[in-house]
């Protein structure tokens, strides 16, 4: 499904957070957004998926005006996996991940033989068969991700938000989370900070600076040196890495 | 075909029969606390006239019953007594378990609201000031007193928290403190410059919350408004359940929690203002009972609410008996009985190492 974002304002009191950005995401386009500390990243997709509201612009996903339309119908297309995902209450996991199934369910629907097979099938995916019946408080951040994750799936949608996604994982579950995604085949929106893996998964990406698209394309247009050393205010060249053959870089060289 | 369902660790299948158990032992419970008191009257008599009233005759036979006076102190003052308990037990519970769950706090209990200074205020100003001559308000006195200012407070919470845009639960808890000190001032400012020893002392023996004031007359509204708020509440599971995640993540699953905060802040406070109204504030129920309920079913508010509720009610249907038959020939005040068992309890259960909040 496409997604259509433009224009967005945004504006928390007095300072503008984002100015003027646009973001396309074509059908099972995997899209990057990156850029540094406190640009604008998470606000930008926050507006999008109508958890803030912006001053201005539209969002259109397919044919639904987002910004228009209940928080119930946005989340039947669109699932989102968040920053922060504590609470002060236990779930087991599963249960957790059946709670992706609520934008499908009317309120007093309850959960029938195939809303347990989606969820089998997202635990499948995620490779936490065996983790069923744990306390979800109880699992480290990795698998918290992944149980996060796993909810995101069941929910069936046609666009995923990923906001920083792979913080505080260590490399393999990195690159398991985005891999789960990649192979579910669906758009996908993310805001990554980890440039090289920007370049493995995103076919094309957004760099923002100061609430600002500063520039965009496929990942080998947008990385270059200039570029780089612009967002993130340190020097960096790139080489194409002798053994993946895929872009690679250097800092404060 | 997935066989596999949704469980907690601990109860898992064994969840229906508990709450089976839990409908036996009310019953056994309520049968239990009309026969003993001050007069005692055998079980069997209790339950042959219990029957007799519930089935309007059909069942048990007053004639085995035999005494008047046995029939008539257990159908006039034990059983509306029995009743209560139950009901507010109940409600105490459901809205202990809504009000942790929109907060999204363990600690909450159904007063987090600011609801027990109200009421407080309310039948002080009612006790000790009077509605005046009008013969209106004079009849319902201390309970309208109560119910008005538990209103008041948990609208003014509520207007409160929902200044400059959302009413977070942070700000929501924030609210209730500040609006719980300023009535909880101005009673003891109306207390300080009443003339009035007993009206002073009636008020304090009020905010102990005591199920003594129970009788036939009260039972009609106090069913409707604890039936009615447990039916709606037993089917908000997966609002409750999405409350749990957060704002954030809920709007990401379609639920915007802000309204259905407000309205389940609500519901919640006309049931326990109506409680507070008839029995007083009876602390540590609304607090307890969930707490315990999550640790044995687990936070899935499917299979929490209808286990809380029985807990509840079985637990205030005891706490009732023991007020009235732990000092002999004195009625203690039911909420000092369920402050003295809760509080120690909570403290194991916090003590107690891997209790987590929730499962």
């Amino acid at each position: 499904m496409e997604l259509t974002a433009k224009e967005l304002h945004v504006r928390m009191g007095k300072k503008e957070i984002i100015k003027n950005a646009s973001v396309f995401v074509k059908n099972k386009q995997f899209v990057g957004l990156i850029g540094p500390n406190g640009c604008g990243k998470s606000t930008l997709l926050k507006s999008i998926y109508k958890s803030l509201t912006p001053q201005s612009g539209s969002v259109f996903l397919g044919d639904l005006n987002v910004l228009k339309s209940s928080e119930k119908k946005v989340s039947q297309h669109l699932g989102v996996v968040g920053q922060f995902n504590e609470m002060s209450f236990d779930l087991t996991v599963e249960q957790m991940v059946l709670l992706g199934r609520t934008p499908h369910k009317k309120l007093l629907e309850s959960d029938q033989a195939d809303d347990y097979e989606i969820v089998e099938e997202a635990l499948r995916r995620t490779r936490l068969q065996d983790y069923r019946t744990r306390s979800y408080l109880s699992l480290s951040g990795g698998e918290k991700q992944r149980v996060i994750l796993a909810r995101t799936i069941v929910q069936q949608p046609q666009l995923m938000i990923l906001d920083e996604p792979t913080n505080h994982l260590d490399i393999r579950y990195q690159f398991e989370i985005l891999s789960c995604v990649k192979q579910l085949g669906i758009s996908v929106l993310a805001a990554l900070h980890d440039l090289e893996l920007a370049v493995m998964y995103c076919d094309y990406l957004y760099a923002v600076k100061d609430g600002e698209i500063y520039a965009h394309g496929r990942p080998e247009e947008v990385l270059t040196p200039e570029t780089v050393e612009a967002l993130y205010q340190i020097k960096c060249q790139t080489y194409i890495n002798p053994v993946t053959k895929r872009l690679g870089f250097a800092y404060g060289v | 075909m997935v066989k596999h369902r949704v469980r907690s660790d601990r109860i898992g299948y064994f969840y229906f029969p508990i709450i089976l158990f839990l409908l036996f032992l009310i019953a056994l419970s309520a049968v239990y606390s009309v026969s003993i008191g001050q007069v005692h009257i055998p079980f069997r008599q209790s339950m042959n006239i219990l029957l007799h009233v519930l089935t309007n005759g059909r069942l048990g036979s007053p004639d085995a019953v035999g005494n008047e006076s046995y029939f008539n102190i257990i159908y006039q003052i034990r059983m509306p007594r029995v009743i209560f308990a139950l009901l507010i037990g109940m409600g105490l519970s459901l809205c202990g378990t809504v009000m942790q769950a929109v907060v999204q706090n363990p600690l909450a209990d159904p007063y987090i609201i600011g609801i027990s200074s109200g009421a407080s205020l309310g039948a002080t100003i009612a006790i000790l000031i009077g509605f005046g001559a009008s013969a209106f308000f004079a009849n319902f006195g201390v309970a309208f007193g109560a119910f008005v200012g538990a209103v008041i407070t948990s609208a003014a919470v509520l207007l409160l928290s929902s200044i400059g845009g959302k009413a977070t639960s942070v700000k929501l808890v924030l609210s209730g403190v500040v609006v719980g000190a300023f009535c909880s001032s101005l009673s003891s400012l109306v207390i300080f410059f009443a003339n009035n020893a007993e009206g002073v002392q009636q008020v304090a023996f009020w905010s102990m919350g005591s199920l003594a004031p129970s009788s036939w007359d009260k039972v009609p509204i106090l069913t409707i408004v604890v039936l009615l708020g447990c039916g709606i509440f037993l089917f908000q599971h997966r609002v409750l359940n999405t409350m749990l995640l957060g704002d954030e993540s809920a709007v990401t699953l379609g639920i915007n929690l802000s309204a259905f905060r407000k309205i389940y802040m609500v519901l919640a406070a006309l049931i326990t203002g109506t409680m507070v109204a008839y029995s007083g504030t009876i602390g540590f129920v609304g607090l307890i009972v969930p707490h315990i309920c999550r640790g044995l079913f687990g936070a899935d508010h499917k299979r929490l609410m209808p286990a809380t509720l029985l807990l509840g009610g079985l637990f205030l249907i005891w706490a009732d008996i023991l007020s009235r038959t732990l000092v002999p020939n004195v009625d203690l005040p039911i909420g000092i009985i369920t402050s003295v068992i809760g509080s120690p309890l909570f403290i194991y259960m916090i003590v107690k190492k891997g209790y987590n909040f929730g499962g």
